[in-house]
């Protein structure tokens, strides 16, 4: 009986901190509407790695080039879901009874859980690093959005990478590509690949995985068919590419990356998209939301037109391969150590 | 009132996936990891149908069969190939996971543009302007109601005696010259049928199919089942299946508090602590039982 007392308290401490937890959001709120033009907004994240960080970072940097800075008249909340749909549903729903001024999702899963949680109440949504937008179905075919959210892509440059790859490698055949099954943006990615391949005379070996531990197995099946492997922006491949580099290395085979990140940990080159300025774009669309310059229904999706060329040095004195001056020349940065 | 609403909709929603754990693992005893893909069959089946045009309500029945479907092979693997109870689910969920991609023919299917259980034109009308914020929390509460009536009429059949003594007591059912192996597969049925309407009520809330939704669905199950079952143990007035449901809500409001109160790097282990809060008051329980006995 005096359990049962226990219990009953115990749900009720957490009813109370449920109340309680409630509450203090509420007061903060109308201190903040209090001050004139200061803003509230969530931004839900739903992995944590390279990529989706600089995006964060990118994101909060473009809020303070329009003058929205966290701290003064910016308050920020960041949740990451750690990659579980569970969690990303509800921190959606939080945000939405938090009554944020915007919510900023960074990733396809976040981006819809995101605009299914805010449709009712009209918050606007900006998305980052959505690959598909209009296959997420966050925007229509003409690339207007379907409802109050909009944001950037980070669509990958597939024939700016293929021609670089071209030019890298001339004797090149054989193409491998590492994907996760369960990643919609690799497999739209993948097909883009295969329509393009041909034109610059490759062809294209891929291999896909259901999970991490799957990695190991499938590079050493791949690196025995390829003359090099790039890389897409798929999350579990891009986690464990330490592992993939290794291997490669053994093999004297290069890792081509999709984006600075990869470069500085020892890919040769890519031909990518820099998250933080991605990130910095997607700030500014937010900003002129925030300011009430423009709706988010108004505002169609963007992509970031030039991509940069990445060269990690190191890498391609380590693999015997020399960089075109002219290639060289263009890049963006140029890495001469590898970064653990 | 917004953050009480939305842990009730998700808690109650996760309570259906809460009554089948609860079957398997409380009544037949199995530890039934097909879950975590039963869970995300109902989804893909959902969205596989709903971007067909049928009807959202529909739908549900035919993830619950699907789900039932995957019971009864796991079941079958069990039963029939004499493998392990806990390997033969670990073999139907990753096989699911292939079969779900097959269905949902991608891994992420977008259903912002279809008709739902919780948007629909007929739904729309019928529903006063007054609670339409409810309307969501309004629907997943009939279904939960139904699910769990059925379940309770179930349970007090012939067949679902049957399936309480597999659990408690095998030899007796031997003993009455029943099969325990079909009871055991019709257990399995009911409890990933479950499941899968669960995941298919989840999809169509959320409106989005994505292929690793099940992942750790069964972390939540058992938690739930466990919470709910040691939290009210001594309040027999209280169904079990009852309980369950509270226990889910309680499950997702750890989580939510956690979410809402601390980095999102320390939820996880905040949620552990909170549910083994939990459990430690119905173990405390347990313990004295022993010691009494022990005496």
């Amino acid at each position: 009986m005096k359990k049962k007392t226990i219990a009953i308290m115990m749900t009720a401490a957490m009813v109370m901190a449920m109340a309680a937890g409630c509450g203090s959001k509420e007061s903060s709120a109308s201190d903040g509407d209090n001050k004139e033009a200061s803003y509230k907004i969530g931004i839900q994240q739903f992995a944590e790695h390279g990529s989706l960080d600089n995006c964060r970072e990118g994101f909060l940097e473009g809020l303070e080039e329009e003058g929205i800075k966290e701290g003064d008249n910016l308050k920020v909340e960041v949740k990451n879901a750690m990659a579980d749909t569970a969690t990303n549903a509800q921190i959606a729903d939080s945000f939405v009874s938090d009554n944020m001024d915007l919510i900023c999702a960074i990733a396809t899963p976040s981006a819809q859980s995101a605009y299914n949680a805010a449709m009712d109440k009209d918050i606007p949504v900006v998305y980052t690093a959505v690959t598909d937008p209009v296959a997420a179905e966050l925007a229509d075919k003409d690339g207007n959005p379907v409802g109050n959210v909009t944001g950037t892509s980070d669509t990958l440059p597939v024939e700016e990478q293929l021609k670089m790859i071209r030019e890298m490698m001339p004797d090149a055949k054989t193409i491998g590509i590492l994907y996760t099954t369960s990643e919609a943006n690799s497999v739209s990615a993948i097909a883009t690949y295969e329509s393009l391949v041909d034109k610059y005379g490759f062809t294209l070996e891929t291999k896909g995985i259901s999970q991490t531990s799957e990695i190991a197995l499938a590079t050493d099946d791949l690196l025995t068919k390829v003359d090099c492997i790039t890389n897409l922006t798929d999350n579990t491949v891009v986690a464990s590419l330490p592992t993939i580099l290794e291997k490669a290395n053994e093999k004297s085979i290069p890792v081509f990356g999709s984006e600075i990140e990869q470069v500085k940990i020892g890919c040769l080159a890519a031909e990518g998209i820099d998250y933080i300025q991605l990130g910095k774009q997607t700030g500014k669309i937010a900003a002129q939301i925030l300011k009430g310059e423009k709706k988010a229904s108004e505002i169609p999706y963007e992509i970031i037109s030039e991509p940069g060329f990445y060269v990690n040095t190191k890498v391609a004195e380590n693999l015997g391969i020399e960089v075109p001056s002219d290639l060289a020349d263009s890049a963006v940065e140029s890495f001469d150590t590898i970064s653990e | 009132m917004d953050f009480v609403i939305s842990i009730l909709e998700q808690g109650l929603i996760y309570g259906i996936l809460a009554l089948g754990v609860y079957i398997t693992y409380k009544i037949l005893d199995f530890p039934d990891l097909t879950v975590d893909g039963s869970f995300p069959l109902g989804g893909a089946i959902t969205a596989y149908f709903l971007t067909g045009g049928m009807n959202p309500y529909l739908t549900l029945l035919l993830a619950f069969a699907a789900g039932a479907v995957a019971g009864i092979c796991t079941g079958l693997i069990h039963v029939k190939c004499r493998v392990r109870d806990l390997l033969s689910g670990i073999i139907m969920m990753t096989a699911l996971w292939t079969i779900n991609l097959y269905v949902a023919g991608t891994a992420n299917v977008p259903l912002f543009s279809q008709q739902t259980i919780f948007k629909n034109d007929t739904l729309s009308n019928m529903i006063p302007e007054g609670i339409q914020a409810y309307t969501t929390l309004i629907i997943v509460i009939v279904l939960v109601v139904i699910s769990k009536i059925l379940l309770d009429l179930y349970l007090e059949t012939k067949s679902g005696y049957l399936l309480r003594a597999v659990g408690d007591n095998p030899t007796l059912v031997t003993s009455l010259a029943k099969d325990q192996g079909n009871v055991k597969i019709v257990g399995l049925a009911i409890a990933n049928g479950l499941v899968s309407l669960a995941g298919s009520v989840f999809c169509q809330e959320e409106r989005v199919f994505e292929i690793s939704m099940g992942t750790g669905a069964i972390v939540i199950g058992l938690a739930s089942v466990i919470i709910g079952t040691s939290l009210f143990k001594k309040l027999t007035l209280l169904k079990a299946t009852s309980a369950v449901l509270i226990g889910s809500v309680v499950y997702k409001a750890c989580v939510a508090i956690a979410l809402r109160n601390f980095e999102p790097q320390a939820m996880k282990l905040i949620t552990a602590v909170l549910f083994l809060a939990i459990l430690v008051l119905g173990m405390e329980r347990r313990k004295k039982v022993k010691t009494d006995a022990g005496a």
